[in-house]
């Protein structure tokens, strides 16, 4: 069953009066439910633009050609509100940023807790799937620290929490491993493997890393705001990771 | 506490802020104590002129000016609407004009105790002694304004020196806010003598001392409009000026209420000012802070709780400056009301209205403040905010 479904997705950015650019060109896109799946492309192929729609970030455009659309476990969702399109994304989606984006000024737990209130999941409850969340990326222990007191890898896999911590149909993930060494590459991308296999939850990586592409299920290939190649779904019987899962270690 | 750490994250603006919005309420409180003074001084004066009228010779107010005759008394009582009328003796404790700023001068008032019949409604309680009694003719004894006693380091059972003369303290008046504070109230007999004192010789020989007067005060009969009693008044004797207390209030409350006005309205302005800085500070702040906006809009935070995050914050800057102003203007009321203290000049009255009315407006005014960078920030494209650098 397919979990996200767009037809005749569009996107024009105006930077100015006479500069415009066609992000997206009319993509037709389907992903199943509990798929991993890696959108790759060059810069400017559009693959961060489908992302930002997929995740409800940006509306398709609805002029010019035909009506797009787009359904979220078969419900339409082309042409939410601003509001509704919000409540979608606290609840029913996580999202993973190429430069981690916590907030500076919070604790690594209260980083995390900030999706359970925005998921209307306040106080005590919150902050127990907090730091539920936060030992499943093994980070139990750096609950009381602020981002800047943590490395790069830590910094993500608190991202990686934060996006857990709703438990998500959906998790999007723009570049997780491209401000990483290929060591804490490996830990996150082993993350959100685990998660997908163990929770079934649907995993959406962009990325320019073909290691990374290798390590999901399918690679979506984009050029010039088109996709060009859907990929062929591995064997859902592969039982081996395709990278070994390396235990979570932390840091001295 | 996450809220006082973003504060925190940019000290000096937040302090400046904080301390513009400090200076508007310092400024609202003291002047706003200053016209709370003015105010209970009128309205206490309102409130005892209301029911009666006050006869002074032509050209003065207040039963305050040239000479009467104690013989005008029974003249008046014959008139139709009037009830009970009294002379009375006022003039300044001092003539020295330095002792003569806001407000009220300290003042002498002699009257025989009880020639009121009762009518007087000025409610008056004493915080130590007792009242002058009709007895008290004929001897050298006061009863002393809670603001005056102060001033004169005067207690009960002691000596005050008045116009030169020697009184014996018997009474101490509660403070009323108003008039008496600053009054020496003495039997008639002795104010007639202080009085011919200040008279010019050649004057004060023609007059009989046990006559004098510098006001009458006259109490209509139940239910007969004041006004009607001043026009009788007019009519039947010449050379005097009775006024009633919408006179008062015409005279005095109109100049008070400008200046009231303008006293408030200095506050106000400097608090403007304190609120266009907190709308800086905010603006600057959401450009700061753009990038983590959009994380939280991707996350999921509505435009709703962006705005309130704002909001909030700003209404703390308003409450934090509130506060600190309101401290620093009670300070500064208290010094000045010690300060004044000796000279028997009280400026200030700082209500709990006052301090609550404006702790409270600085925190709307943070509030409404910050509405504007909240609305900028509340419809930031999520996306390109996470780009922002």
């Amino acid at each position: 069953m397919a979990i996200l479904e767009g037809r005749n997705l569009r996107k024009t950015y105006r930077l100015s009066r006479r500069n415009t650019v066609e992000a997206l060109k009319g993509v037709e896109i389907s992903i199943e439910k509990g798929e991993m799946v890696a959108i790759m492309g060059p810069s400017g192929s559009g693959k961060s633009t489908l992302m930002h729609i997929l995740g409800l970030l940006h509306a398709p455009d609805p002029n010019h050609g035909p009506a797009p659309e787009l359904r979220l476990a078969g419900e339409d969702v082309a042409a939410l509100s601003d509001n509704a399109r919000t409540k979608i994304r606290a609840r029913r989606m996580g999202f993973v940023f190429q430069d981690f984006n916590l907030v500076p000024t919070l604790t690594a737990l209260e980083n995390v807790t900030l999706a359970c209130d925005y998921a209307g999941i306040g106080g005590k409850l919150g902050r127990q799937a907090g730091l539920e969340a936060l030992a499943l990326v093994g980070l139990e222990d750096r609950a009381n620290h602020k981002p800047s007191e943590l490395s790069g890898g830590e910094q993500q896999r608190v991202a990686i929490a934060r996006a857990l911590v709703n438990k998500p149909e959906i998790i999007l993930a723009d570049e997780p491993t491209g401000n990483l060494d290929s060591d804490r590459s490996a830990e996150v991308l082993a993350l959100l493997r685990q998660f997908n296999r163990e929770h079934g939850q649907t995993v959406v990586l962009v990325t320019h890393d073909s290691e990374v592409g290798e390590a999901c299920d399918r690679v979506i290939r984009m050029r010039d705001g088109r996709i060009r190649d859907y990929g062929q779904r591995a064997a859902a019987t592969a039982a081996a990771p395709v990278i070994a899962v390396p235990a979570v270690a932390v840091p001295a | 506490m996450r809220l006082v750490r973003d504060l925190g994250r940019r000290k000096l603006r937040s302090t400046l802020t904080i301390t513009g919005i400090m200076i508007g309420i310092m400024a609202l409180v003291v002047f706003g104590s200053m016209a709370n003074k003015i105010d209970a001084l009128v309205k206490g004066g309102s409130e005892y002129y209301k029911d009666k009228v006050t006869v002074s010779a032509k050209g003065g107010t207040m039963g305050l000016g040239g000479v009467l005759s104690t013989r005008m008394v029974d003249q008046i009582e014959t008139l139709d609407g009037v009830d009970v009328a009294l002379a009375s003796t006022m003039m300044m404790v001092s003539d020295d004009a330095s002792a003569v700023s806001m407000g009220i001068p300290p003042m002498i008032v002699g009257s025989i105790a009880g020639s009121d019949k009762g009518r007087e409604t000025f409610k008056l309680n004493y915080a130590s002694g007792r009242a002058l009694t009709p007895q008290d003719e004929g001897s050298n004894v006061v009863v002393l304004g809670s603001d005056l006693s102060k001033q004169l380091k005067a207690k009960v059972g002691g000596t005050v020196t008045l116009r030169g003369e020697t009184f014996q303290v018997v009474g101490i008046l509660e403070p009323t806010l108003t008039a008496p504070d600053n009054e020496a109230a003495v039997p008639l007999a002795a104010a007639q003598q202080l009085l011919i004192k200040t008279l010019p010789a050649l004057i004060a020989d023609k007059l009989n001392v046990n006559e004098i007067a510098t006001g009458l005060v006259v109490y209509p009969k139940p239910g007969v409009d004041p006004q009607k009693v001043a026009d009788e008044i007019k009519a039947a004797i010449a050379g005097v000026t009775p006024m009633t207390g919408k006179d008062f209030d015409k005279q005095i409350g109109a100049a008070t209420s400008v200046l009231s006005a303008i006293l408030i309205g200095i506050g106000l302005i400097s608090l403007l000012v304190g609120g266009l800085s907190v709308i800086n500070t905010m603006a600057m702040s959401v450009a700061e802070r753009t990038r983590e906006i959009g994380i939280k809009r991707a996350i999921g935070a509505s435009r709703w709780r962006i705005r309130r995050e704002i909001v909030i914050e700003s209404a703390v800057i308003g409450l934090i400056g509130g506060l600190l102003g309101l401290t620093l203007g009670f300070l500064i009321t208290a010094l000045g009301n010690d300060a004044g203290r000796d000279s028997g000049t009280i400026l200030f009255d700082l209500t709990f209205g006052t301090a609550l009315s404006s702790v409270t407006f600085a925190t709307i005014l943070g509030a409404v403040a910050g509405f504007i960078p909240a609305w900028h920030a509340s419809r930031l494209d999520p996306v390109a905010a996470l780009r922002y650098e």
